[in-house]
């Protein structure tokens, strides 16, 4: 009896302390003008991509004589180079792309695309990289070895051209893109946790844990992980902007399944004969993707101040 | 160091190259794997064939080479023949071999990698130590800014940014416009004898001077737009390395001893809070001469990561294979070179 009592308790005052810290934490993004703004920011997009197709008809967006029909009065058109193009201007905020589309309900249509890849991307390599290197760093020996060495050389791969290789391979499809992207991304995860879980195994209450007889499983899942999950969010938000990088990148690259396709790399690239003509094509979906990254890199990076304590003060 | 140290270093040094080697090897294995396991626009042959062949003619081509043989064993003949110095022909270069190829394009490649690295050490480690220095104020917030923009801008986006700005509009308004492609201008391309190959270098031992300004205005574009994106990571570390150190105890007796401030910076704190950012430009530069294939592609800069970007696009495995294990060993080898530095920097690291 006694002892359940003691055992809420400390239950309580557990949670009281997590809801405390986390009260403090909330605070102390309030005092960071940057952070806030960053945080407003994320929240504007996701909003925005939940609502893309909402406030952007994709029926109405993708007809293109009807961007066609305002652009014959235009100086820049001619049959020979971008036949529907108009400038910025009155009729189109942002002016139109290669086809004729309005630009701006375009780059609005392809935000929830290279939101949703960033967000599949970074959960499924935190996932796969988190559980491996939980389980190297508890297993250790040969299997910790193992699994180090194969990421040392997933690491000494030059940037992207595993990536290219494999989309190259394996054809233009989004899924294609997205394991190229991953291949190159899940080692840092690896890494990150097996560190992380190094250092919590050490420590006195996994060995309380332990001597009570607590299935290992249950040791690394709902107390190890836990407890060092900061390090492993601050990387996930600063990632979802690096993927989103990368991932544009192929697009722009050529490695896109269609060229009609809303993607903000896309996009862009229909702007790459056409830069100094055309710059619209190219300044606005790249300004797009800039001010996404920016968004959740001011989070991550404010995050990691206001996670770790030593920056505090 | 102690000479216990010494022997130390001396085996875990030992110990790392050797896993350098494992991890060459599989570098090697996947690229194998990936641009010769599957039929695909990789195939092998294709430089050995032409249109006017036989079926089965090329048959006996695929046979007398060994395309036919099981994976591993394909994996044994390419390794044998790498150490023998045969890299194989590049169909991206039209059958020039392809160590060739790499060797003349690399040179390119190292130049604007300097280029890069200095303008990135010198706007970004200047940024982090005001970003520290001013911890939490305007100037803190507006270097943060600029490192986050740098780190958030996607590579190809902000060289054609570069491209417009410096050689569209600069030249629309009647002033000096810097270049937007190539390594140098068309008429000059063999006034200087090539020595080492790269550009600035040449123009400089031939002592021509319109050359190496025209080499010179070439690169910048380039090597800024790399630069940006990277100064970012740099700045970030100094500053937190910086605010790390202005905490030690060291600092604060330096300063209770009646230390000018500046003195206490740049004597006492700046020498320690460079160990972290020494290690990053180290890798920066391992990083980039693997070729910013982004950058080099929109500049259309003659550099290795150009053409890897090419080899891809025409299935070219032989230069990829050649590229992807070049610049893995330079990756591997800087990391391991970073690591040693370490010990000897910072005497409290023990191996």
């Amino acid at each position: 009896m006694t002892e359940t009592v003691v055992q809420t308790d400390t239950r309580q005052s557990e949670t009281k302390a997590r809801i405390a810290e986390l009260k403090y934490a909330l605070y102390l993004m309030r005092q960071n003008p940057l952070v806030l703004t960053g945080l407003v920011l994320v929240i504007f997009f996701v909003v925005l991509a939940a609502v893309a197709t909402l406030v952007v008809s994709p029926d109405e967006a993708f007809k293109l004589e009807f961007g066609q029909s305002y652009c014959w009065s235009s100086s820049i058109f001619s049959w020979t180079q971008l036949e529907a193009t108009c400038p910025p201007g009155t009729n189109f905020i942002l002016g139109t792309d290669g086809f004729g589309r309005d630009l701006f309900n375009m780059i609005i249509l392809s935000i929830p695309l290279d939101l949703e890849i960033a967000f599949v991307i970074v959960a499924i390599a935190t996932v796969f990289g988190v559980a491996l290197g939980a389980v190297a760093a508890w297993v250790g020996g040969k299997f910790d070895e193992a699994i180090l060495r194969i990421t040392d050389i997933f690491f000494a791969f030059p940037g992207l051209v595993l990536a290219l290789v494999f989309a190259a391979l394996f054809g233009r499809t989004i899924q294609t893109l997205t394991i190229a992207v991953l291949l190159v991304w899940w080692p840092t995860y690896v890494r990150l946790t097996r560190g992380q879980v190094l250092v919590e195994k050490e420590r006195t209450y996994v060995e309380a844990l332990k001597s009570i007889g607590v299935n290992p499983a249950r040791i690394v899942l709902f107390h190890i992980i836990p407890n060092s999950i900061y390090p492993i969010v601050v990387q996930m938000t600063l990632d979802i902007g690096g993927v989103i990088l990368t991932f544009s990148a192929l697009m722009f690259l050529g490695f896109s399944p269609s060229p009609a396709l809303p993607e903000l790399g896309n996009l862009a690239s229909d702007g790459i004969g056409h830069v100094f003509t055309a710059p619209w094509l190219i300044v606005f979906p790249g300004l797009t993707i800039l001010i996404i990254a920016l968004a959740f890199n001011l989070v991550g990076d404010g995050l990691r101040d206001i996670l770790d304590p030593r920056l505090r003060r | 160091m102690v000479a216990g140290d010494t022997v130390k270093i001396y085996e875990y040094v030992i110990r790392r190259l050797a896993l350098m080697i494992f991890v060459l090897f599989g570098v090697s294995a996947i690229v194998f794997y990936l641009a010769r396991g599957f039929p695909s626009a990789f195939a092998p042959w294709a430089q050995y064939i032409t249109f006017r062949m036989k079926p089965s003619q090329i048959q006996a081509i695929i046979v007398a080479h060994g395309f036919d043989q099981p994976l591993y064993i394909q994996y044994w003949y390419w390794l044998q023949d790498v150490f023998h110095g045969d890299w194989g022909f590049s169909n991206w270069a039209n059958g020039l071999p392809t160590f060739e190829v790499f060797a003349s394009r690399f040179p390119f490649t190292v130049e604007l990698t300097v280029v890069a690295v200095i303008m990135t050490v010198v706007i970004g480690i200047p940024l982090g130590i005001l970003s520290a220095l001013k911890n939490n104020t305007a100037a803190d917030h507006v270097s943060r800014i600029i490192a986050l923009t740098g780190y958030s801008t996607p590579a190809y986006w902000f060289a054609y940014i570069l491209q417009l700005v410096f050689f569209y509009y600069f030249y629309v308004w009647g002033l000096p416009n810097l270049p937007s492609s190539g390594a140098i201008s068309q008429g000059l391309a063999s006034a200087v004898p090539t020595v080492t190959g790269m550009p600035l270098v040449d123009g400089i031992l031939a002592g021509n001077l319109t050359y190496t300004a025209d080499a010179f205005a070439h690169v910048i574009l380039p090597a800024f737009n790399l630069s940006f994106i990277s100064l970012g990571y740099l700045a970030r570390i100094v500053r937190a390395s910086m605010l790390e150190v202005l905490r030690q105890d060291y600092i604060i007796m330096a300063r209770s001893k009646g230390l000018s401030e500046r003195v206490v910076i740049y004597r006492h704190a700046l020498r320690n809070a460079m160990i972290p950012a020494m290690t990053l430009t180290g890798l920066f530069f391992a990083g980039l001469l693997g070729g910013a294939i982004i950058t080099e592609t929109v500049f259309s800069w003659p550099g290795v990561g150009y053409v890897s970007l090419r080899a891809v696009f025409q299935g070219d495995s032989n230069f990829l294979l050649l590229y992807s294990l070049v610049t893995a060993l330079i990756i591997v080898s800087s990391n391991l070179v970073v690591d040693v530095m370490y010990v000897f920097l910072d005497p409290r690291i023990k191996y």
